[in-house]
């Protein structure tokens, strides 16, 4: 297949990155516009480029000229033939200045207009061979912009170690109720209080799995603090056994009671809560784990909340569910002072996804239910997993995309 | 080189009957005859073959409707998740030119981004399977032209829901949908690529609605000999084949505008309840069909491609049973109307009651879905076939003609 050595296209990728990173910064002066039509703007003074994407395989970007004198420029998009290519971006300095989306072949030309001062710029093709077609522009430049994205990005990041260190705080304080309720054999009471201290570790069960006990290996599950608090009957290791939330929920929602065990399940659970509070402490975030967490935050929806696997006995899934959306919205939330500038339209497209996920969850909120969400039971799975499993992947498919945008902001 | 010597042992063997009977003897002659005159055609698999899908001239049909039967065909359907005509016009313009790619055995773009932590394009699992024959046919639903888009004014003359008939034993889950995918192909995991991606494609426009994977073709395209369906009968013996035949019943002419060149699609899924068919005689199961089970001959008589004669009486009774499905499925008996039909086998497995869970996938066109109405009504009242399948799942599609390149299917919806 023809397609482009990957290594060399990074390669390639990177070091016209580095260009970019010495060039001046730019400010737009007028904001870019953009016209839906097919004609391209021919107003004197407007310089105009035709930018053609191609198809067959392996996609490319060709711009008819790679140099144009400062002033107001028109990018004219013609997708010809290319499935791979949907969007294109001018870029400088990681920044979005101007863009097109929802490029299909046959549809007519799209453009945008932009005023750009002397520097060097780059057309940007995601999914093209070669992404990335550089573009001088020369001249006189602009006044330097303010903060970049990519400090944007870092200063979310930073923020959001806050958020999860909140989380776990209260997570450790949920359940301890949980253990204490459990204490006075209260059975009813600590039903309650499991549907309360669930959704604390699903927000940001992505930032905290990994820990490892001192003085275990690896490789063994009885020092895997993830695999203690959060193991699930389907994948048990029988070498150590049952331990953490769904182990007592076992015994609170199956067994219907409080034994000496579930006592004792619960004071570990503790414990393990804690010992993960220390490590959480000490974790630092860089903006494409926070992408990346929130993907598999909805990674997680899929594979074990939809199916009902996750709470196989209290039937709290969609406690869970909404606590794993809500964790992944909130590192969006984070993000996104960085991403807006990075790309506004893909901002837009999540944003847009996240509050129709939120809609739809919000229709199975219930006050009486335990946990606030309607019991996920067999009949309820029938009927709406379907719907919901479909939502949550039309907002992952946009937001898989954010970790290699940021991770080169 | 097997089916070969069995087919001329088995013409052989007709013939030395025939001669031994004097009324039959001209029968049985002309079957020899025609087993030595034309040979059984080339059927094997060349999987660099590949179809276009734009049209070379205006008002040409889709590919995958008249192409030769592939041997496997993956369909399926989605419903509109967006209300936007924008996002339906991308979409279709997005799969018009994916379908144009893997139909000649590319991708639909890069399975290695340039960048390591990007996600492909295309998802990489038909790379270096080549083009398999692949079509993919795309439908437009009834649902497309109500009121979310504004295309109403364009809404085909004879797109409707098929309305309910005899027997129907419909599944919410399987029924309707406002866009249909046909994807066939002689290599299985070609055409489920083709399905996978452009499935990836829709997501955030389309949701997916249902799905049948088909196996085996049963159907016959011009020049192909007649293949089975899971009952073990010849399927499409009296299929349409003729040129003359796909402008009279299939595609749409000038006077149907922008539809012109194209036709409609009504598919059916339809289980077959394999076990009680199986434990079946045989000669009851040729009564319910009509036919003979290994020859696949008319009870009237002949071989498999004579014409059925519905007035043949032995002993005072039909030959053909009048509730038979190829006496109730006839085009004598139903005004003259033929539609094309195209379906596959499919199964999915085991059902609940551990019984095999197959049947026939019934792909279907014409340049009128009341042709269909018209032949399942009285199927669906009186078949005797009907004791051993059900009609679990059905759809109709408006398919529009191919575009050319530089444009899509249904571009002249958004002008």
């Amino acid at each position: 297949m023809p397609f482009a050595n990957p290594q060399s296209s990074r390669a390639k990728r990177l070091l016209a990155l580095s260009g970019v990173a010495a060039a001046a910064a730019l400010v737009l002066a007028g904001c870019s516009t953009s016209s839906p039509g097919g004609a391209t703007a021919s107003k004197s003074g407007v310089r105009t480029v035709d930018v053609t994407l191609t198809g067959g395989g392996s996609d490319s970007c060709t711009v008819s000229t790679t140099s144009v004198p400062a002033g107001p420029v028109t990018f004219t998009v013609k997708n010809e033939s290319s499935t791979g290519i949907s969007e294109v971006e001018l870029l400088q300095d990681q920044t979005i200045l101007g863009e097109k989306e929802n490029l299909a072949p046959g549809l007519a030309a799209a453009s945008f207009t932009v005023t750009l001062g002397g520097g060097k710029y780059q057309v940007y093709c995601p999914g093209a061979a070669k992404e990335l077609v550089d573009f001088t522009v020369t001249g006189k430049a602009a006044a330097a912009s303010n903060s970049s994205a990519a400090t944007l990005l870092r200063q979310g990041a930073t923020q959001y170690a806050t958020y999860v260190d909140d989380q776990v705080s209260t997570m450790v304080e949920t359940t301890k109720a949980l253990q204490s309720a459990v204490d006075k054999g209260d059975l009813a009471g600590a039903k309650t209080a499991y549907a309360k201290a669930r959704p604390y570790y699903e927000r940001i069960e992505s930032d905290v799995d990994g820990f490892i006990k001192p003085g275990f290996s690896a490789t063994d599950n009885a020092g895997n603090l993830d695999y203690l608090i959060d193991m699930r009957a389907s994948n048990l290791d029988p070498k150590v056994g049952w331990h953490g939330y769904h182990a007592v929920e076992r015994d609170l929602f199956q067994g219907g009671a409080i034994t000496a065990s579930t006592k004792k399940l619960a004071a570990e659970l503790t414990s393990n809560v804690e010992e993960l509070q220390k490590r959480v402490k000490t974790l630092s975030y860089k903006p494409e784990d926070l992408a990346n967490g929130a993907a598999s935050l909805l990674e997680e929806v899929q594979t074990e909340k939809v199916t009902g696997e996750e709470e196989a006995y209290s039937h709290i899934d969609l406690v869970d569910l909404a606590a794993n959306v809500e964790g992944a919205e909130e590192a969006f939330a984070y993000m996104r002072p960085g991403l807006v500038k990075l790309d506004p339209s893909i901002t837009k497209q999540i944003a847009k996804q996240f509050a129709l996920t939120d809609a739809l969850l919000d229709t199975y909120r219930s006050d009486s239910a335990l946990g606030g969400y309607i019991s996920y039971d067999a009949a309820t799975k029938t009927a709406d997993a379907n719907t919901i499993s479909q939502q949550v992947q039309a907002l992952q498919d946009p937001l898989s995309q954010l970790a290699a945008k940021v991770a080169t902001a | 080189v097997t089916g070969v010597s069995r087919r001329a042992l088995l013409g052989g063997g007709f013939a030395a009957a025939g001669a031994g009977v004097g009324a039959l003897a001209g029968v049985g002659g002309s079957l020899a005859a025609q087993a030595a005159a034309a040979p059984p055609p080339d059927e094997s698999i060349d999987l660099s073959q590949s179809h276009p899908f734009y049209a070379a001239a205006a008002r040409q049909p889709q590919p995958g409707i008249q192409t030769p039967p592939q041997r496997y065909c993956v369909f399926m359907t989605f419903d509109m998740a967006s209300t936007l005509t924008t996002d339906l016009q991308v979409l279709l313009a997005r799969w018009s030119a994916a379908i144009a790619q893997l139909q000649a055995g590319k991708t639909v773009g890069t399975v290695e981004p340039s960048h390591g932590a990007g996600v492909g394009q295309d998802t990489g699992e038909a790379l270096d399977l080549g083009p398999a024959s692949l079509t993919v046919t795309v439908g437009l639903g009834p649902g497309i032209f109500d009121e979310r888009f504004g295309l109403a004014k364009h809404r085909p003359a004879h797109l409707a829901a098929i309305p309910a008939l005899p027997s129907d034993n419909l599944e919410a889950s399987l029924t309707g949908g406002d866009l249909s995918l046909q994807a066939c192909a002689d290599d299985p995991q070609v055409a489920y690529h083709a399905i996978r991606d452009l499935a990836r494609m829709a997501r955030g426009t389309a949701t997916v609605k249902w799905t049948v994977l088909g196996f085996g073709r049963a159907s016959a395209g011009k020049n192909q000999s007649t293949p089975r369906n899971l009952m073990g009968f010849k399927d499409g013996t009296r299929n349409i084949t003729e040129a003359s035949d796909f402008e009279k019943f299939v595609w749409l002419k000038k006077d149907a505008g922008w539809m012109a060149g194209g036709t409609y699609q009504v598919v059916r899924k339809i289980q077959i309840n394999i076990e009680i068919w199986d434990a079946d005689v045989v000669s009851d199961q040729q009564r319910v069909f009509g036919r003979d089970k290994v020859e696949g001959a008319p009870l009237s008589g002949g071989t498999e491609f004579t014409t059925p004669d519905f007035h043949a009486a032995a002993h005072g009774s039909p030959k053909i049973d009048p509730t038979s499905h190829i006496a109730l499925a006839a085009h004598e008996n139903n005004g003259g109307v033929k539609i094309l039909r195209r379906p596959y086998n499919y199964t999915d497995g085991l059902n609940q009651f551990g019984q095999l869970d197959a049947g026939l996938f019934f792909a279907a066109y014409m340049n009128d879905p009341e042709h269909f109405t018209r032949i399942q009504t009285r199927l669906g009242a009186s078949d005797r076939l009907n004791e051993y399948i059900s009609h679990i799942g059905s759809g109709v599609f408006a398919v529009p003609p191919a575009p050319r390149s530089g444009s899509y299917v249904a571009e002249s919806l958004f002008a």
